[in-house]
């Protein structure tokens, strides 16, 4: 198993497009520390206009830790179309490259191919959540310095302080890496059904921006459905820096991820093992 | 007789409504060099993919070394190497790097030396480094045949392996199959729309067509000389000439000036000369050998 | 010579007590607090504020008459009320001319305090009424309740203990109005427990804060840069 694993993370590595995402998360997050030097204290002024009526905030507020969130709130968007780029493509890539019937002749399972899959996906995610680390917390720290950090929620304004952050960052991409290797689950899922990469990349894409928008509507309509879309527990990390820190919830937005990784393989499993492979 | 090394029984399947096998059986014994022949879409590739695993059959058994398939998949496909269709591979990975890889897969420890033994054997050596996206269709398909190899599997599937290739390729294909049966032992089931390719490689071949089998044995016996459908052009309409004489009888179809005659190779010439005598301006003679007049032939 | 007046007046207070009038004992007052020129002093802020979830912020607090304050915190962030709203005792005093009338005496702290109404007469200070509490006794103010034009009614309660000689509170709790903080859900993106509609509702609206700030460790009138108020 140690050895297939190793094999198709040779694969996805030696590939020049798994870099684009690496490179994507780096352009982004520069791009954002720049304009955030440029004039992110008067951007951020705007959000807290309400608080600076009543009071005085003054000190180092534009600091690492807040850049730091900020990059990761709004790459939000932007991670799960760089996992589903390479996630959506282990199965169909491989299909449309006429490689996956060449992978099947050889006398490994079909199940195991999925798991290979899946592991191999996972890895690239958790490199990719590290590497976001990298660039858009420790980067963000080195140009801006550390801090008290600012949480400015709906109807919350969170200080936490700056010897209270950085274990919250920690749990914070552990729970990302979960809710990314879910994005990863359903791209695998999807991409067992097609036979090229572009469409479960688009779709998966398609699904978290139409389960987001539903997710953050306020609407009775979708309350219901609300706890069960997984887009509504893919924010969770953001709970790690709340006070108190809503364990509760996170927890059970972890189960409800980890459910829905399960589900998702099992399905791919299910549906791959009994596909015919005609590409 | 041996154990056959393939033993197909009543297979079926069925996409969508249109029937791609339609109740096959054959067996392949070892040595065989199997010949697949039909027209495109008449239920090769489905029947080789369902012998690999990439197809699960609607109806019907596949036993490979007198072990049923289905139950055996992973352990089987040891024993089996094969090319389906076109020769893809990761074409930003080099040739050896590919063959590595899929060397790996075999679960099996395969040193390197041997991958290199490989990639002499079908005349890759010195151009294994280089990515597979700028190897010519012909290195990839001999790759491809590397990949099938590598694991030395007494079983070789080779769909369609001369897809795509010039001329000089096709006859290396013939050769490198010719030597893998006759100098490594190899039982090989090899598929092709042309029947000059099987009459060349084969022991044995298969007529398929609509997925169903048309005909099925030695290819000395199947290819019979005598059933070779010879086109002859004249100037002008020879027909009556031609039908009130000894030729009438083997005449078969004639369309304007052209006459087409199922007759043996060999008398070819004497035809000609015949013609000749009668006055008759002879612009062109040729023999037919694709499969769709074999069909022709033997439907008749 | 005026300073030396004023520490004769702050000397005799108690026993001028309680016979005093409303204004002598105003202006009296007023000396007193503005006799602190300038101290730093390590405070403690915790800020009561219902949308607010803010550990209690230490920092070292500088401060210079007549209104100048700052808290600085290494690497921080620190939260105080608005300077023109509070915090120093001597912006809710007004200053200037003022008229000065007798509300008679109240308890408070199980202290009975004379209690003032000052009005300034100018309105540059924005204060419209500012109503003190005075232990007379030892010339403390422990209680005001400053109406603002602006900023509705701020009240200050003051407790002295270690630093009662100079007159220098240990604790202040200001209670004022807090404006209503809200952002939209769109851009804030909240992570909120699933399903968002469980649970009371927050109250919303304006309402009101406490900002208490423990004070330690004065250092009083031995100067204070001006600099150390300029915004970084």
């Amino acid at each position: 198993m140690m050895k297939l694993l190793q094999i198709e993370l040779y694969k996805i590595f030696r590939r020049p497009r798994t870099y684009i995402s690496f490179g994507v998360v780096t352009a982004i997050a520069f791009i954002f520390q720049l304009a955030m030097k440029a004039g992110g204290r008067e951007f951020f002024e705007f959000g807290m206009q309400d608080v600076t009526d009543t009071f005085n905030v003054q000190g180092s507020i534009i600091n690492g830790y807040l850049v730091g969130y900020l990059i990761l709130q709004s790459l939000l968007v932007q991670i799960p179309l760089l996992v589903a780029l390479v996630a959506g493509d282990t199965l169909a890539g491989e299909a449309n490259l006429g490689t996956l019937r060449l992978l099947l002749t050889r006398p490994i399972s079909r199940p195991q191919l999925v798991l290979i899959k899946f592991l191999a996906s996972s890895v690239y995610t958790i490199l990719l959540i590290l590497w976001l680390a990298v660039v858009a917390l420790f980067l963000s720290l080195l140009l801006f310095g550390t801090g008290d950090m600012i949480n400015l929620k709906s109807e919350t304004f969170v200080l936490l302080l700056k010897d209270d952050v950085m274990w919250r960052y920690g749990c914070a991409f552990l729970f990302a890496v979960v809710a990314m290797t879910a994005i990863a689950a359903l791209s695998l899922f999807l991409s067992a059904f097609a036979d090229n990469s572009i469409g479960p990349i688009i779709a998966t894409m398609a699904i978290v921006v139409v389960l987001t928008i539903l997710s953050n509507l306020e609407l009775p309509l979708f309350n219901a459905i609300r706890p069960y879309l997984f887009t509504s527990h893919m924010i969770g990390w953001k709970g790690f820096f709340d006070d108190p820190i809503p364990y509760a919830a996170i927890g059970k937005s972890a189960m409800v991820l980890v459910l829905y990784i399960l589900g998702l393989v099992g399905g791919t499993i299910f549906y791959f093992n009994k596909k015919d492979i005609s590409s | 007789m041996s154990t056959p090394i393939v033993e197909i029984r009543n297979l079926s399947k069925n996409f969508k409504g249109r029937q791609a096998v339609d109740d096959l059986s054959f067996s392949i014994h070892p040595g065989d060099v199997y010949g697949f022949l039909g027209q495109n879409g008449a239920g090769k590739s489905t029947t080789m993919r369902m012998l690999l695993g990439l197809i699960f059959p609607d109806a019907g058994q596949i036993f490979i070394n007198g072990e049923e398939f289905g139950n055996n998949r992973r352990y089987l496909l040891k024993h089996i190497g094969a090319i389906i269709e076109r020769p893809d591979m990761y074409g930003y990975l080099s040739g050896r790097d590919n063959l590595r890889i899929m060397a790996a897969l075999t679960r099996e420890r395969i040193p390197d030396s041997r991958i290199y033994d490989v990639l002499e054997q079908v005349g890759l050596r010195g151009r294994e480094k280089d990515k597979v996206k700028t190897y010519s269709q012909g290195m990839k398909q001999r790759l491809g045949i590397a990949i099938a190899l590598v694991h030395q599997p007494d079983l070789l599937i080779l769909d369609e392996p001369t897809n795509g290739l010039d001329p000089q390729g096709i006859a290396e294909m013939r050769q490198l199959i010719l030597s893998l049966s006759r100098d490594h032992g190899k039982t090989v089931l090899v598929s092709s729309h042309l029947l000059h390719e099987i009459e060349q490689v084969a022991t044995r071949m298969l007529v398929l067509h609509k997925g169903k089998k048309i005909a099925e044995g030695p290819v000395t016996e199947l290819i019979n000389p005598d059933d070779m459908l010879v086109d002859v052009v004249t100037r002008a309409s020879a027909e009556e000439r031609v039908r009130s004489s000894v030729w009438g009888e083997i005449l078969v179809a004639s369309a304007g000036n052209t006459m087409t005659f199922k007759m043996n190779a060999a008398r070819v010439p004497e035809l000609n000369k015949w013609l000749v005598e009668q006055g008759v301006a002879v612009m062109e003679i040729r023999s037919k050998h694709s499969l769709e007049d074999y069909f022709i032939a033997i439907t008749q | 010579m005026r300073r030396l007046v004023s520490v004769f007046v702050i000397l005799l207070l108690p026993f001028l007590a309680p016979a005093m009038e409303a204004e002598q004992l105003y202006y009296a007052l007023r000396t007193k607090v503005l006799s602190v020129k300038d101290y730093t002093a390590d405070v403690k802020v915790t800020l009561d504020v219902n949308y607010m979830k803010i550990p209690p912020l230490e920092g070292k607090l500088y401060y210079k008459v007549p209104d100048k304050i700052r808290m600085v915190r290494k690497d921080g962030i620190s939260i105080l009320p608005k300077k023109n709203m509070s915090l120093s005792l001597g912006n809710l005093i007004p200053a200037g001319k003022v008229s000065v009338l007798d509300a008679g005496t109240a308890t408070l702290q199980g202290k009975t305090l004379r209690v003032l109404k000052v009005i300034p007469e100018d309105d540059k200070s924005g204060i419209i009424l500012s109503k003190i509490w005075i232990d007379e006794a030892n010339l403390l103010a422990l209680h005001t309740e400053t109406t603002t034009q602006n900023d509705g009614t701020i009240n200050m309660d003051l407790t002295f203990g270690k630093y009662i000689k100079q007159s220098l509170p240990d604790k202040v709790t200001i209670t004022m109005d807090i404006k209503e903080y809200k952002l939209p859900k769109g851009i804030t993106m909240d992570y909120s427990e699933v399903p968002t509609t469980a649970g009371p509702k927050k109250p919303q609206g304006d309402s009101k804060g406490n900002i208490i700030i423990n004070y330690s460790n004065y250092v009083v009138n031995k100067g204070v840069d001006d600099k150390v108020f300029e915004e970084k």
